[in-house]
């Protein structure tokens, strides 16, 4: 029976759906609004974080089951939030310099929030796939929303065509696993383990975890990552890399728990393998950036499945810790990328986004490079980054998974991706470039600058006391 | 559990070949005698003039969305409406309230589309 009192168990999520409405009524009714849509997204992200906080320690199932409230889709959602207030206070100076301060973005990034919401939270696989639609579709905008710039839409474009076309992966696998349970609630198909082992049940929940490894970059269903996160706006990219990533694994974390899937670890394992493998080899030769640390995102999809190969108490643990690691580098990282990027001159081209760029940013620029300097050491994992200790739990949980194998792979892998992040703190500090001139990049952004210091301070508290975040979340999961 | 659909399976081939075969054998048996009437587009039509891949209005498509959108409204409206009397009194009253909310949201669509113009036609 559903209960009107209901909607007040999910505020965040009903904050989040009426300011982004909000905003697009102040953008098209107040004259000069950038700034008034910037507090007002601000404030409701943070009003979103500080009622996530109430529904801790209250499992709850919602709506006639259809959404159910647990203490590990509270964490998600927070780590949620906490990248995309980030990504808002570093959104306003770039989208300034870029020419694209328009409100409908910060509307979107806010909708986009909501469908990440409803995945996290729903007890449904249609309401995970609705959710996921709201995401995706926000996404495919945001990725071209650089409309004059053609690897913007051309951004867009590969992203809406695979995307679409993985989603009707999802949608078969869901259609699969009706017609054998007889049911779409997530509840009621956990109910009944005898149905685990039948081949047109394995087939659909194969499918629909195919979608979902297409979205979060994962071995075969990586490709279309570099090519969107190069031609997405910077902020974007890292917000795609970080937000959405997270959304998906939280939603298919506690279907893979409670599904019976031992017997498929080894294609897990194999995954992730692969997945750690190719972004790590291929990133070494990368002369861009942007598509450096877009497959540095698809290594660290692997570094994740190697988790969920494990699947134990642990890699429970060392998911979340890695997830939200993870934000706060890679977030800060693209951040840094987007503050040095040439301000818009009608050229249609990123500028600045090349590694020689990086040549001698250290005498240039020495704050900005030691940012960047902190995230790519996280990034490589390096102690006492947060980074490190992310690692470090997933590769921990293989071995006590008795995935002794898996975890020397991934431990080898993960020194290949040291190389090219030490080649970027190398170009930064001991070599030179004379074709850039001193102080010429980052004027007028002080938001991007603490957008930049509050990933830091989380890259590096997360990484001194790596309990803080478990002592919030007694994790438990389902 | 499979055999049930090898009826499907074979009624399925046998549509498949029945098609092929057929297109085929018309088209080695039968004579052919092609005209210039025969061969144009349409035999007893209007003549086409110019191509079909001709660049047209960003705007029609801008409507056929906006039209899609709010043809969509219709679509949950309409067993809503036709359901709403049948209802209970709480229940009733919950449905009532979340269509209003629904239908908000379409107006603060529509309040936008007007206000950024996507209506104007020139």
């Amino acid at each position: 029976m559903i209960q009107s009192k209901e909607i007040l168990e999910i505020l965040p999520l009903v904050i989040l759906a009426f300011s982004a409405t909000i905003i697009l009524m102040l953008e098209v009714f107040i004259k000069k609004s950038e700034t008034v849509i910037f507090g007002f997204s601000l404030a409701s992200v943070t009003a979103a974080i500080v009622t996530s906080f109430l529904y801790l320690n209250r499992e709850m199932i919602l709506f006639n089951k259809y959404l159910k409230i647990t203490n590990s889709a509270v964490a998600f959602s927070v780590i949620i939030l906490a990248g995309i207030l980030i990504t808002i206070i570093a959104s306003k100076n770039y989208i300034e310099k870029e020419k694209i301060n328009f409100g409908e973005y910060y509307s979107l990034l806010l909708f986009s929030v909501m469908g990440m919401f409803l995945m996290i939270y729903a007890n449904d696989i249609l309401v995970i796939f609705i959710g996921l639609e709201l995401m995706s579709i926000c996404f495919y905008v945001l990725a071209g929303f650089l409309r004059l710039r053609q690897k913007s839409n051309e951004s867009a474009l590969k992203y809406f065509l695979l995307g679409a076309f993985m989603t009707g992966f999802i949608l078969y696998g869901i259609a699969l696993i009706y017609g054998i349970t007889g049911t779409t609630n997530l509840s009621l198909i956990y109910a009944n383990p005898k149905i685990f082992t039948n081949y047109v049940f394995i087939i659909g929940t194969g499918l629909f975890f195919i979608g979902f490894m297409f979205k979060i970059g994962v071995f075969p269903f990586q490709m279309w990552i570099p090519d969107v996160y190069e031609g997405a706006p910077t902020i974007v990219s890292g917000m795609l890399s970080t937000a959405g990533k997270i959304a998906a694994v939280g939603t298919i974390l506690p279907i893979i728990l409670s599904l019976n899937i031992l017997n498929f670890r080894i294609i897990f394992s194999i995954a992730a393998v692969a997945t750690m493998m190719y972004g790590n080899v291929i990133a070494l030769a990368q002369t861009n950036i942007k598509r450096l640390l877009a497959y540095s995102s698809i290594a660290s999809a692997g570094y994740i499945f190697v988790g969920i190969a494990a699947m134990n108490e642990f890699a429970l643990q060392g998911i979340a810790y890695y997830l939200i690691a993870y934000t706060f580098m890679q977030l800060g990282a693209f951040i840094v990328v987007s503050l040095l990027e040439k301000k818009d001159d009608g050229s249609r081209e990123y500028k600045n986004v090349d590694l020689d760029y990086y040549k001698g940013l250290g005498k240039r620029n020495p704050v900005i490079a030691l940012f960047m300097t902190l995230f790519l050491f996280s990034l490589a994992g390096i102690p006492p980054f947060a980074g490190f200790w992310g690692k470090y739990y997933l590769f921990y949980a293989a071995i006590q998974s008795n995935l002794i194998w898996l975890s020397v792979v991934g431990i080898m892998l993960s020194l290949v991706g040291v190389y090219y992040y030490l080649k970027i703190i190398v170009y930064m500090w001991f070599t030179d470039s004379d074709e850039y001139l001193i102080g010429e990049e980052v004027s007028n952004s002080g938001l991007g600058i603490t957008a930049t210091g509050l990933a830091v301070l989380g890259t590096i508290v997360f990484g001194v006391d790596p309990n803080i975040f478990f002592r919030i979340f007694k994790f438990i999961i389902v | 559990m499979l055999d049930s659909y090898i009826p499907i399976f074979i009624i399925i081939t046998i549509s498949a070949l029945f098609a092929i075969v057929n297109v085929k054998l018309s088209s080695l048996l039968g004579p052919s005698r092609p005209s210039k009437e025969k061969l144009s587009t349409y035999e007893s039509g209007v003549e086409p003039v110019g191509t079909a891949h001709d660049r047209f209005s960003v705007k029609f498509y801008m409507v056929a969305v906006l039209f899609i959108l709010f043809d969509i409204e219709i679509v949950f409206l309409y067993p809503w409406a036709v359901s709403f009397l049948n209802l209970d009194h709480i229940k009733m009253m919950y449905s009532f309230y979340s269509v209003i909310v629904f239908i908000v949201i379409l107006l603060v669509g529509y309040i936008y589309v007007i206000k950024k113009g996507a209506l104007k036609w020139d």
